[in-house]
């Protein structure tokens, strides 16, 4: 709408033929100049420029909808993502026309639940899917075609009995492997088509953040800003092509350790960890606490942001973090043959005043016990066990981002 | 008014030469000749001529704003019938004066996920609230940037706001008034433009004066976030500082002349000072006085706080809030004693609008 043709706004063709002189051909030209200057560039009086001003932006101002149209329109407007408890909370799953970030330290299951996500989006509808193709851009190198079929195959044993259901589940999952900033960014600027011609119901960006850690140091000037404007703009690009098909997006992001003083965490990440267990995502007092990377503009852009967490060597914790419907609540999971199965059955809801006082979760053993032998052999990966997140001042940790880990 | 210079009035360039060379300077020179002597003697067409004359023989009265002159009485009776939308935070509202006071601009900042958009839904549902339950009964604008707009949302919040009014229903006039506040109603008074990137937002400012006097009704004009497509993709950060001085003034007039509230959202950038980091309003220096109010909402610990930073007629104030199913409300604070049982109970729900006069200061409650 921006790089609409002034000539195409119903402005008169004289007219547009003196402003293309002065190299004003769009409406993002038109509109980003004064008055005054229209005036001179146009020849216009004041009165004259105000009333092409308002042409101008008839033509590409948004139309209104009131809530009400929205409300009645928006039939699937959530993709459920068969984790019961969370699904409640979220009001029904991840929010079509949203971008959800889902950042944990490497090894937690983000791509496990990635990989997750996109057999869901498969199925069909009575089943709780989306019924359409997954576009599956991948810059670790996690995805695993092996894991992907053994994820369907233990979720949904009597769906997937049948070999060729395997086999166009398969079919409907476009992987993109794309791993430098260039690459990603042309590869979302050409995503627009590729939604329309394979018919997609779910984009999985798996990960933002690794690309950009790696090309961008942001100990250089200039640096930060040009990243934050990267990243504002494949942002920008998600989010509008979230909204245009009413399809969720979801992203995957890494974890920074973030230096600062005492009191100025945000402790409202730590939670429900059991007593005398060190929480890897802590507001301790002197040195730092973990927070999801690419910054404060990023945390800005993402309208829902799940973090995962280590909780002990098997059992991990999903939190919603930030959501524009949901409260704060945390989940108990473990990474199983089937994907991600969360824990207890009845989710919990933390009111702020009280995750003070929250005690160790009540825990049940989980279901069947994830024999590590035969994961990694599936795929090549490290499984990392719960670090100390406690930096020394000189050298901030980072994860060290092995590509694949669960 | 007749020694005015032929050079500032708004005439088109062109015409604006050919007027001074002809020895045309002032506006006395002007307003006694006809259209047609006029476009003879300066060389210009007939009709340029015609509204030459038309502009220069406008009174003064005409052709500047409307509200040229007041008594700073008259100015308080309005400020006074104008009313605030309130935040159903009634530790908030009474630190702002009674809610968002309408006829002005008023900047919510604070960092991602502190609840800026929830606050904003909340001011979209207060701003129908009928007269007699005490809020404006009007209508409210939602401009998104951002596309955290979710209608789930604004259905629980309408709903628990329903809910509230129905039972703190006393009399005939406000079972009345009920039956025009359903959740269906106020979703459907409840404008929504999604503004994609900065020129569409330039342009809906643009139409806005139109679209608001098409539907007086509307007594709010919320932009969440004016930050958002102002943050990337700008190398030129002059024409970014020149569009936004642009748009906060189009954002003052608009406040004033069709009385409504405007409320912007703006994010936290991180500003790196000697060896520390702080979190600090977004969008530059210069913007920062830009609205008339500003509101910034922050973590600290495991709560949440609204510190009232700019305003010209309160005085500083933090204080903490929280986000519930329902909406943005105060915090339950632990002494029974101190608080009513029902923190939703709020004591400017129950009055009418009070004057600024008795609400004391603030910093005393």
């Amino acid at each position: 709408m921006a790089n609409k043709k002034l000539r195409r706004t119903g402005m008169l063709p004289e007219l547009c033929d003196r402003l293309d002189r002065h190299q004003i051909e769009t409406c993002q030209d038109f509109l980003s100049l004064g008055p005054l200057e229209l005036m001179r560039e146009a020849g216009q009086s004041y009165q004259q420029v105000q009333t092409l001003l308002r042409t101008v932006s008839l033509a590409c101002a948004p139309t209104m909808v009131t809530a009400l149209e929205l409300r009645d329109r928006r039939s699937h407007a959530f993709f459920p993502t068969s984790l019961r408890g969370l699904d409640a909370v979220l009001h029904g799953g991840l929010a079509s026309g949203t971008l959800t970030e889902v950042t944990g330290p490497s090894g937690c299951g983000k791509s496990q639940f990635c990989m997750m996500l996109s057999v869901l989006a498969t199925l069909p509808r009575t089943m709780g899917g989306l019924d359409s193709s997954v576009l599956y851009i991948d810059t670790e190198s996690a995805f695993c075609a092996e894991r992907l079929v053994e994820i369907a195959q233990n979720r949904f044993p009597k769906y997937f009995s049948l070999q060729e259901r395997v086999v166009e589940m398969a079919q409907k999952i476009h992987l993109f492997r794309e791993l430098t900033c260039q690459n990603v960014l042309k590869r979302l600027g050409g995503l627009e088509e590729e939604i329309i011609s394979k018919k997609a119901g779910l984009v999985i960006i798996d990960s933002i953040a690794s690309v950009v850690r790696k090309e961008f140091d942001t100990s250089i000037p200039g640096n930060l800003s040009e990243r934050s404007s990267l990243l504002s703009q494949e942002a920008a690009t998600l989010k509008y092509l979230a909204e245009e098909f009413s399809i969720p997006v979801v992203l995957t992001n890494q974890i920074t350790t973030h230096l600062s003083r005492k009191g100025t965490a945000p402790s409202h990440l730590e939670c429900n960890v059991p007593e005398g267990k060190e929480s890897p995502v802590s507001a301790d007092g002197e040195s730092g606490y973990v927070t999801a990377a690419l910054g404060n503009t990023w945390s800005h852009s993402v309208n829902t942001r799940l973090i995962v967490q280590y909780l002990d060597s098997q059992r991990r914790q999903i939190i919603v973090a930030k959501s524009p419907i949901a409260p704060f609540s945390v989940f108990n999971y473990t990474v199983q043959n089937s994907g991600l199965e969360l824990e207890d059955s009845a989710h919990r809801y933390h009111p702020r005043a009280d995750s003070g006082t929250a005690k160790a979760n009540t825990c049940c053993p989980p279901k069947h016990v994830p024999s590590a032998d035969h994961f990694f052999s599936l795929c090549r990966s490290v499984m990392h066990p719960p670090q100390s997140y406690s930096a020394s001042p000189q050298v901030p940790s980072q994860p060290t981002g092995v590509a694949g880990a669960w | 008014m007749m020694q005015r210079d032929v050079a500032s009035f708004a005439f088109a360039p062109a015409v604006k030469v050919r007027l001074i060379s002809a020895g045309f300077l002032t506006a006395k020179d002007i307003c006694d000749l006809r259209p047609t002597e006029l476009s003879k003697e300066a060389g210009i067409s007939q009709q340029e001529a015609l509204e030459v004359l038309q502009e220069v023989r406008r009174g003064p009265a005409e052709q500047g704003a409307a509200e040229s002159r007041l008594t700073a009485l008259e100015l308080l009776e309005r400020e006074q019938a104008l009313g605030t939308v309130i935040t159903f935070c009634s530790a908030l509202d009474q630190a702002l004066g009674g809610g968002i006071p309408v006829g002005k601009t008023t900047e919510i900042c604070g960092a991602p996920g502190v609840g800026k958009t929830q606050l904003c839904i909340q001011l979209a549902v207060d701003a129908q609230i009928p007269g007699c339950f005490g809020g404006l009964g009007g209508q409210a604008v939602y401009i998104d940037t951002e596309g955290s707009f979710l209608v789930e949302r604004v259905v629980d919040v309408a709903t628990a706001a329903v809910q509230h009014c129905t039972l703190i229903t006393k009399d005939t006039e406000q079972r009345e008034a009920l039956q025009s506040f359903t959740v269906e109603t106020v979703l459907s008074q409840l404008f929504l433009f999604r503004c994609h990137d900065y020129v569409e937002l330039l342009a809906q400012t643009h139409l806005l004066p139109d679209f608001l006097s098409q539907h007086p009704k509307v007594r709010l004009v919320v932009i969440d976030s004016i930050a958002f497509p102002f943050r990337h993709s700008f190398e030129d950060l002059s024409l970014r500082t020149r569009l936004l001085n642009g748009l906060a003034q189009q954002l003052t007039q608009i406040a004033s002349q069709h009385s409504v509230a405007v409320v912007l959202t703006n994010q936290m950038t991180t500003r790196i000072g000697q060896n520390q980091s702080m979190l600090v309003p977004a969008l530059g220096e210069s913007w920062g006085h830009a609205a008339t109010q500003r509101l910034i909402l922050h973590w600290e610990g495991k709560h949440r706080f609204a510190s009232l930073y700019k305003s010209p007629s309160q005085r500083e104030a933090t204080v903490p809030y929280q986000i519930t199913p329902h909406g943005f409300r105060d915090v339950q604070l632990p002494d029974p004693s101190v608080t009513p049982a029902d923190p939703s109970l709020t004591p400017s729900l129950n009055s009418r609008k009070r004057p600024r006069g008795e609400e004391g200061d603030p910093s005393d409650a």
